[in-house]
């Protein structure tokens, strides 16, 4: 077990190294020089340079790149060019809002998916089955962000039973963020929930396939436990593996979906920063991203091994 | 979000605005609480680090005054400098301060103070913005604590209004250091809290001098850049007042909305379809002519839904210098066909069109497209993210055509700078504008600009457009917010809620 996982974490730290390279090579060949677009269009050369020399944009590629892992290693990530705040700051106060807004949706969706995949799959070829599929055939064709806006004209500007969008901060008005999060997260789960429950769906159709769910209902055990101890907990595997994956994507949606909702969160830091050419920024909170990627991946490699006794035996 | 993603979110926004039902009005205002709207986030908080507009709107002159005062017309009055003179040859201003002028942290302001904000403005090492406004001034002397003698290399008839801007905002040495994350100023407002992707937060301030003009005592202001996502906050009651609204097509909506009102006023900022007189063909003056008489300014203004006024130069049609010229290469199909034969062309060119993410260019782009292929020259337009804008056409000058709002007033003398984007390059234009820099008298300067804007026209230097529109939304009982946009600031001064 032990051999297993430490061969995992030395995959992800190599994954690691080599993304903050690519991340690195990427951002600086972005086109768009950051100090002209702090002086704009009035700015003299002679501003222009100056402003380069302070924060270090004329110094050699080799030279920015070590001072980044340099800091990075030291956890001093530096200042923002465009708010002029400390990054690890500006991170850790939006990393507040993505963090439970993904961790909100990706539960919800596993509460809701699982449920739904295990009862289709029950119903295997019945009323049940096809309107469960038909569902999750809408809820992949529907962008999320459109279902945000619906969201909010239904239940923000009709009934006004949740907040429009914006976030008012944890310290400030806990309930309220918690509320301010739920229409957010609901939009940002409709494509998962779709995608983990057809997963979950033909996992469970495979798992009930196998010869011991036969044995185990020819003795007679009762249909619940055959379902939810015996069959789903084999078909689980595939679903931590989409599960894992999603995880990037949940990411990915929040730049949008923050947009829509107004909340100040990682997603929206990213696009601003992209736009300002906060090169600081757009690397620490890419690598960031990438770790946070490679931990739930490497969390769901832990489940696998819980799940299931073979990868562990065989590592 | 990538431009194709945008346009998506645009589509969805004005689907959803068509099924849009009213909302009861669930949530009582305060009366002295104001919450802003605004696209756009403010980078830092001090207007003499960078160039960014929504710099201006938060902090001037609710945070950080100057020494004039721009009102809602766009005239300079009195700021922290109560009354002026200008010597006979316009090369010595002398400012008499304001005395008992305080900051927000206590500290008072007499004339070094204002010295070392003006130093800031023109010394070698400034990396203000705008340095270029100030490098005439020759030398800053406090004459005494409440008189400043400001001389200059040559006369400038803009200084005034150069030093009533932002850019020239006063500070005080020992905060202007740490001015970007917590800004002390002398303003009506103070600073309270600024949360990063979301709102900054100002208070009435205790020490103003004239306490009896604020009447209200909190406002945030927040950040709403998605245009679907601004009129959800509006209807939502989560924002009282968008200055300035940034999608016309949703504007329809609001007005049908009696919680609301839609007020159109004017801003400095001239469209322009700008061209790269540096580059073959452009560099050729009938084929700048053939564009001028295919533009269809009409067409263009209903495709901002009826936003705008038409502009046949470089100038605000609301400045009292303004001449029209819209008629000098009228529409005309023929013609401009015609030109561009002599030129040359007869079966024309194709050319590019670079975009700025900005709407009023994704509108005009299209529009211009289709005009100009009616004479034969065949557009390619490309989206470009504003840095890539920044760095590929203005920088690199890499571009045949870009549509561009240009925002500051007095600006007609790009046209006289050497290298700038549009490589325009007139020796009688640089001579006149000399003039209009060195005027002292000012009825004779507005016959000189008027001079300036013939001779752009004449040269069909870029395309010129039309005049962007202010479109400000506020709700019904919100009284003194600014109609026009004569820079870019949000005054607060006397605005308030009606009881």
């Amino acid at each position: 077990m032990i051999e297993f996982l430490s061969r995992r974490l030395a995959a992800a730290l190599v994954t690691l190294a080599l993304a903050t390279v690519v991340v690195f090579a990427v951002v600086e060949v972005l086109p768009g020089d950051p100090a002209l677009i702090m002086l704009g269009t009035d700015a003299r050369p002679d501003t222009l340079a100056a402003i380069r020399a302070q924060y270090g944009f004329d110094q050699p590629l080799l030279t920015r790149y070590l001072q980044w892992i340099g800091g990075l290693l030291t956890f001093d990530l530096g200042n923002s060019h465009a708010y002029g705040t400390s990054v690890g700051k500006l991170i850790g106060d939006r990393l507040q809002v993505t963090l439970p807004l993904g961790a909100l949706a990706l539960s919800w969706a596993l509460l809701v998916a699982i449920p739904l995949g295990v009862f289709a799959a029950w119903k295997h070829g019945g009323p049940g089955d096809w309107g469960v599929m038909g569902l999750t055939q809408i809820g992949i064709s529907i962008p999320n962000f459109w279902f945000g806006i619906v969201l909010v004209l239904l239940f923000a500007v009709t009934w006004q039973f949740f907040p429009a969008g914006g976030f008012p901060g944890w310290r400030q008005d806990t309930l309220g963020s918690v509320y301010a999060l739920i229409l957010p997260a609901l939009s940002l789960s409709l494509g998962e929930i779709a995608i983990l429950t057809r997963v979950t769906r033909s996992a469970m159709l495979d798992t009930l396939r196998e010869d011991y769910i036969r044995t185990a209902r020819a003795k007679g055990v009762p249909e619940r436990t055959v379902l939810f101890e015996h069959a789903l907990r084999n078909a689980l595997i595939p679903v931590m593996t989409v599960t894992g994956l999603i995880a990037g994507f949940l990411i990915a949606g929040a730049v949008i979906i923050e947009s829509v909702f107004r909340l100040p969160g990682v997603g929206q830091l990213v696009y601003d920063s992209i736009n300002n050419r906060d090169l600081i920024v757009i690397k620490n909170v890419v690598i960031l991203f990438t770790i946070l990627v490679l931990a739930v991946n490497l969390l769901v490699d832990l489940a696998y091994a819980l799940l299931d006794p073979r990868p562990r035996i065989s590592a | 979000m990538n431009a194709l993603s945008r346009r998506r979110l645009l589509g969805a926004a004005g689907t959803v605005a068509t099924m849009m039902t009213f909302a009861p009005e669930a949530w009582a205002q305060g009366k002295d609480r104001l919450v802003i709207g605004m696209s756009l986030e403010p980078p830092v908080l001090d207007p003499t680090r960078n160039a960014a507009a929504a710099i201006r709107e938060v902090t001037c002159p609710s945070i950080f005054e100057s020494l004039g005062r721009i009102d809602r017309n766009g005239a300079i009055g009195p700021g922290l400098a109560e009354s002026w003179s200008i010597s006979e040859d316009g090369k010595e201003y002398l400012f008499k301060l304001r005395r008992g002028v305080k900051f927000h942290d206590g500290e008072s302001l007499d004339a070094s103070v204002v010295k070392f904000s003006l130093d800031r403005l023109f010394a070698a090492d400034s990396t203000n913005p705008a340095k270029s406004l100030y490098t005439d001034i020759d030398k800053v002397e406090a004459v005494d604590p409440s008189t400043v003698k400001v001389t200059l290399k040559s006369p400038n008839s803009f200084l005034l209004y150069s030093l009533s801007l932002g850019d020239a905002g006063i500070m005080h040495p020992k905060t202007a250091p740490t001015n970007d994350k917590n800004p002390i100023g002398t303003g009506p407002f103070v600073f309270k809290e600024r949360k990063e992707g979301d709102s900054i937060t100002l208070a009435k301030s205790p020490t103003w001098r004239d306490p009896g003009s604020i009447k209200l005592n909190t406002v945030i202001f927040k950040i709403v850049k998605d245009p679907s996502a601004q009129v959800s906050a509006l209807l939502a009651g989560d924002v009282d007042a968008f200055p300035g609204f940034q999608a016309p097509e949703l504007v329809d909506r609001l007005r049908k909305d009696p919680r609301f009102v839609v007020v159109v006023g004017t801003t400095e900022g001239e469209v322009l379809l700008a061209t790269n007189n540096g580059k073959k063909p452009f560099d050729n003056p009938k084929v700048r002519q053939a564009i001028a008489h295919a533009i269809n300014r009409d067409e263009l203004i209903s495709a901002e839904s009826g936003f705008g006024v038409p502009i046949g130069s470089h100038f605000a049609p609301h400045n009292k210098a303004y001449i029209d010229l819209t008629k000098t290469y009228p529409l005309d199909i023929p013609k401009a066909k015609t030109l561009l034969a002599e030129a040359g062309y007869p079966n024309g060119f194709e050319a590019s069109l670079k975009l700025p993410p900005v709407g009023y260019a994704q509108r005009a782009g299209e529009v211009i497209a289709s005009q100009l292929g009616k004479i034969g020259i065949k557009i390619a337009i490309s989206q470009l993210q504003w840095p890539q804008w920044l760095s590929e056409v203005f920088k690199e000058r890499n571009y045949d055509l870009t549509i561009v709002a240009h925002t500051e007033a007095n600006d007609l003398d790009r046209y006289a700078r050497d290298g700038y984007y549009w490589a325009y390059n007139s020796p009688e234009f640089k001579a006149k504008w000399r003039e209009v820099v060195a005027a002292t008298d000012f009825a004779k300067r507005d016959e000189l600009l008027k001079d300036c804007q013939r001779i752009i026209a004449r040269d069909a230097v870029n395309g010129f457009l039309f005049q962007l529109a202010k479109i400000g939304v506020w709700r019904k009982d919100l009284v003194g917010m600014w109609e026009n946009s004569p820079t870019p600031q949000v005054d607060l001064t006397g605005v308030y809620w009606k009881a």
